[in-house]
C-alpha cells in the first residue's frame, strides 16, 4: 500500500495518461448525466411537487395532459370511489409570453391548481402567480406583468417558487379560472368548459395502496386512466425514452473507463515485471503487490473524477441557462462511486499477470 | 512493415485491450451521430418534407409548430403581402387513434396509439401547399378522410388500405399513400386534407370556436426568391415567416439537441485521440532501447514511424470494425428512437478515426524521430 502511495507521489507523470483520459471520461459522464438529469427535472418538476398520490387522465388521452379533460361528472364518480381522500384539478397550458422590459418571449406553464403542492403557496388571486425561478432568466422579476400567449392574457407575478416547471417551460402558478381564461383567450381549437379541468390529481386515504385505488378508479369510472405517481412522471412524451438512451450511453461509457484503466494497467504491470519480481523475491505476497495496484486504480479514478468535475461545473457555469444541465449531488455520488468500481474492475485485468510473476525469472529478466 | 504486425500478434492483450477500447469509443461516437439523425429526423421530418418554401409561425410559439396558431386576421394579412405566390392553411397537433394492429393488442390502454396529423390544402388555389415530398407509393389524399403515412410505421397499422380511426368516436382516415422520414415528434405521422385535419380536432374539442391553422405555407409568386418573401412576411405584425430549411434548423429541440450531442460526439473524439495517442506513446517508450537497437543496426528512421504509423492503423481499423459490428448488432433494437446502421457513415467515421490515430501517434513517431543509434553503444542511465 505504502510503496503505491510513493510511488504516486513520487513520480506522478507515470500516471497522467490515466488520469487525463479518465478525466474527460468522467467530465462526459457527468456532462450526460446532467443533460439527463436536467431534462427529466426540468419536464417533471410541477408534478413532482404534487401531493398526490394517484393522477386520474380521461381514457383516450394517451396519458396527455393537453388530451385530457374531466369532467364535473366523472369527478365525482371519482370522489365517490372507496379510498379516496380528497381531490383537485391540475391544467396546464403552453405560451410564450412577454416579459416588460424584454425583447425575447418566455417559455411558460401555465398551471392551474387546486390541492397545495409542496413547496408552492395556495393559489393566488385571480390573474395572479407564483412563477418558477427559472423565469427569473428570461428577466422576469416579482410584480411584473406578464402577457401570456397570442391573446396577451395578463398574468401578474405574485413571487417564485422553486423546481416547478413543465416540458422544460417556466412554470406559473394560478388558479384553475385563471387557467382557463388563458386556455379558452389563446387556444380557441380547444376550449375548456367551466368546471372541466385537464387531470384530477388524488389524494389516497390512510393506507391505501397507490396503484389499487388507481385500478378501483378505472374499474368504477370507465372513462378514466389512472397512473401513480411515479408513473405519471413517467408518461410525460420523451421521458422514457430519454432515460433509456442516456443510461445506455453511460454504461457504454463505463466500459469504456473499464478497458481503459485494463489497458492502462497491464501497461503498466509489463513494465513493473521486474519490479514486481524483485519484491516478491524480498517477501512480497501477491495480495500486496495487487492492493498497491488497486489503490492506484482507485486514485486515479478519484483524482480524474475531481477534475473532471470541475470541468463540468465550469461548463455549466458558462453554458446558456435554457441548457438543461443539472447535476444532482445523489448522482455525483454515484457516478463516483461506478466509475470508481469500473477502474478497479479494469485493474483487476492484471491480477492473472501479477499473481503469475515468478521471482526468480523476473530478476533474471531484470539483470 | 511486418514488424508492426508480428509485434501485434505477440502482444495480443494490449492490442485487444486497445481495440476494444477504440471499438468502444467509434460505437460511441456512431450511436451519437446515429441518434443525432434520428431524433432530428424523426422529431421535424414531417416539417423538413413538406413542399412550402416558407412557412410562417405565431411569434408566441416561438418557432414551435404546435405551439403556433394563426388567427384568421393575421391570415388575410399575409395574404396580402407582396411576393406571395400562393397561400395555405397547414395545420399540425397529436391525436388519440386506433387501428387494426393496435386494436389486436390485449390490453385496453395499449389498443391506443398517439399520430400526429398534418392538415394541408388538398383543393382551391393553395392545393399541394404543405403536401409531402416523399412519396414512395400510393398516391395524395384526394379528399376527405385520406392520408399519406409514414413509411416508417407502415407494420403498425398504417400501410396503404388501413383505416386509422380518430379516437374517441371519430372518422375513419384511410391510408392512401407512403411518403418517406415524414414524422413528427417520433410518432406515426398522417398527411391528410385540411377539412379532415379540421374535423378530427372537433373530436376532441366539440365546443371549438375555431380551429386555426398552425402555421401558413407560402410559395413565391414567379420571379420572387424565398429570400424576398421571406423579408416582405416580416412585415406583418405578431409572426415568423422562416424558410423551410430555417423552420427546420431552428425547430425548439433540434439545436439543443444537436449542441448537446455534438459536444458528447466532441468529448468522444478528444478521449480517442487521447487514448490513442498516449498508449500509442507508452508502447513507443516501452520498447524504446529496442527502437534504439534497431537504429544502431541500420533501421531507417522513416522505416520506425513507418511501421509506427501502420501499427496504428491497423488497431484503429480494427477498431473501426468492432466498433460498426456493435452498432450494425444494436441498431434493429434501436429502430423505434430513428437509430439505424448506415455503412456510408462507418467510413466516413472510420476515415476521421485513422486521421484522429495518425495525429495521436504523431508525439509517438517524434520520439522514435529523435532516436539516436549511438545511445545504443552507451549504458542506460549515462544519457539521462
Amino acid at each position: 500500500m505504502r510503496l503505491a502511495w510513493l510511488e504516486l507521489r513520487r513520480r506522478p507523470g507515470k500516471f497522467s495518461v490515466a488520469v487525463v483520459t479518465l478525466t474527460v471520461l468522467a467530465a462526459l459522464l457527468l456532462f450526460l448525466a446532467g443533460l439527463l438529469d436536467g431534462l427529466f427535472l426540468g419536464s417533471t418538476g410541477a408534478l413532482r411537487a404534487q401531493r398526490a398520490d394517484v393522477f386520474v387522465y380521461s381514457s383516450t388521452s394517451r396519458d396527455s395532459f393537453l388530451r385530457s379533460t374531466i369532467t364535473p361528472d366523472t369527478r365525482a364518480a371519482v370522489e365517490a370511489v372507496q379510498g379516496v381522500d380528497a381531490v383537485g384539478g391540475l391544467s396546464v397550458t403552453l405560451l410564450g409570453a412577454v416579459v416588460p422590459g424584454e425583447t425575447e418571449l418566455a417559455d411558460v406553464a401555465v398551471i392551474g391548481y387546486e390541492l397545495q403542492p409542496s413547496g408552492i403557496p395556495r393559489p393566488s388571486g385571480p390573474g395572479q402567480a407564483w412563477a418558477d425561478e427559472r423565469l427569473k432568466g428570461f428577466g422576469v422579476g416579482q410584480g411584473d406583468t406578464l402577457l401570456v400567449g397570442p391573446a396577451k392574457t395578463p398574468i401578474t407575478v405574485v413571487g417564485f417558487v422553486a423546481d416547478s416547471n413543465f416540458q422544460l417551460q417556466g412554470g406559473l402558478w394560478v388558479q384553475t379560472d385563471t387557467w382557463r381564461q388563458v386556455q379558452n383567450q389563446n387556444r380557441p381549437d380547444a376550449p375548456s368548459a367551466a368546471g372541466d379541468v385537464q387531470v384530477l390529481l388524488v389524494q389516497a386515504s390512510p393506507g391505501q395502496d397507490a396503484a389499487l385505488l388507481a385500478d378501483r378508479i378505472d374499474a368504477s369510472t370507465r372513462v378514466t386512466s389512472s397512473l401513480t405517481k411515479a408513473e405519471a412522471e413517467n408518461s410525460l412524451p420523451g421521458t422514457k425514452e430519454q432515460r433509456t438512451t442516456f443510461n445506455s450511453i453511460l454504461a457504454t461509457t463505463y466500459m469504456v473507463v473499464v478497458v481503459i484503466v485494463a489497458l492502462f494497467f497491464a501497461l503498466l504491470t509489463l513494465e513493473r515485471t521486474p519490479l514486481y519480481g524483485m519484491l516478491k523475491a524480498i517477501g512480497a505476497s501477491s495480495r500486496q503487490l495487487f492492493v498497491g495496484v488497486i489503490l492506484q486504480a482507485i486514485i486515479i479514478a478519484t483524482v480524474a473524477f475531481a477534475i473532471g468535475g470541475g470541468l463540468v461545473a465550469a461548463l455549466s457555469a458558462a453554458a446558456p441557462p435554457k441548457l438543461p444541465l443539472q447535476v444532482q449531488a445523489s448522482r455525483i455520488f454515484t457516478s463516483y462511486v461506478i466509475l470508481a468500481v469500473c477502474a478497479v474492475i479494469g485493474s483487476l485485468l492484471s491480477l492473472r499477470r501479477v499473481s503469475r510473476i515468478d521471482p526468480a525469472q523476473a530478476i533474471g529478466t531484470a539483470q | 512493415m511486418f514488424l508492426a504486425l508480428r509485434e501485434i500478434q505477440r502482444a495480443k492483450v494490449r492490442f485487444i485491450l486497445l481495440v476494444l477500447a477504440i471499438g468502444l469509443l467509434v460505437f460511441l461516437v456512431l450511436f451519437q451521430i446515429g441518434l443525432r439523425d434520428g431524433l432530428i429526423g424523426q422529431f421535424i421530418g414531417a416539417l423538413r418534407h413538406q413542399s412550402a418554401p416558407v412557412v410562417v409561425f405565431d411569434v408566441q410559439a416561438r418557432k414551435n409548430i404546435e405551439g403556433s396558431r394563426i388567427d384568421a386576421g393575421t391570415q388575410a394579412a399575409l395574404a396580402q403581402v407582396s411576393g406571395v405566390g400562393r397561400i395555405g392553411r397547414l395545420g399540425e397537433s397529436t391525436f388519440t387513434v386506433s387501428n387494426a394492429v393496435s386494436r389486436a393488442r390485449a390490453t385496453p390502454k395499449d389498443q391506443l396509439v398517439d399520430a400526429v396529423l398534418f392538415g394541408y390544402e388538398v383543393t382551391g388555389p393553395a392545393a399541394g401547399l404543405g403536401a409531402p415530398t416523399t412519396l414512395s407509393k400510393g398516391h395524395m389524399p384526394a379528399g376527405i378522410n385520406e392520408a399519406v403515412a409514414s413509411e416508417r410505421n407502415r407494420a403498425d397499422g398504417f400501410d396503404i388500405g388501413d383505416v386509422i380511426h380518430i379516437e374517441p368516436g371519430g372518422a375513419d382516415i384511410t391510408v392512401v399513400g407512403l411518403a418517406a422520414d415524414i414524422n413528427y415528434s417520433v410518432s406515426p405521422t398522417l398527411f391528410v386534407s385540411w377539412d379532415t385535419f379540421e374535423a378530427a380536432k372537433r373530436v376532441r374539442n366539440p365546443d371549438a370556436t375555431a380551429v386555426l391553422p398552425s402555421v401558413m405555407a407560402v410559395e413565391p409568386a414567379a420571379g420572387v426568391s424565398v429570400g424576398v418573401l421571406v423579408a416582405n412576411l416580416a412585415a406583418v405584425p405578431g409572426v415568423v415567416p422562416l424558410s423551410r430549411a430555417d423552420a427546420v434548423a431552428q425547430s425548439p429541440g433540434v439545436a439543443s439537441v444537436s449542441q448537446s450531442l455534438n459536444t458528447v460526439i466532441g468529448l468522444l473524439v478528444i478521449t480517442a485521440l487521447m487514448v490513442i495517442g498516449l498508449f500509442i506513446l507508452i508502447l513507443t517508450v516501452q520498447k524504446s532501447a529496442s527502437l534504439t537497437l534497431m537504429r544502431a543496426i541500420g533501421a531507417h528512421r522513416r522505416t520506425l514511424a513507418l511501421t509506427l504509423v501502420l501499427q496504428t492503423t491497423v488497431v484503429v481499423l480494427a477498431g473501426v470494425i468492432v466498433g460498426g459490428a456493435m452498432m450494425a448488432a444494436i441498431s434493429p433494437l434501436l429502430n423505434s428512437i430513428g437509430v439505424s446502421f448506415d455503412l456510408v457513415q462507418l467510413l466516413v467515421v472510420g476515415a476521421g478515426a485513422i486521421v484522429v490515430g495518425w495525429v495521436g501517434s504523431l508525439g509517438a513517431v517524434l520520439r522514435v524521430l529523435r532516436i539516436e543509434p549511438i545511445n545504443a553503444t552507451v549504458p542506460q542511465g549515462m544519457l539521462r
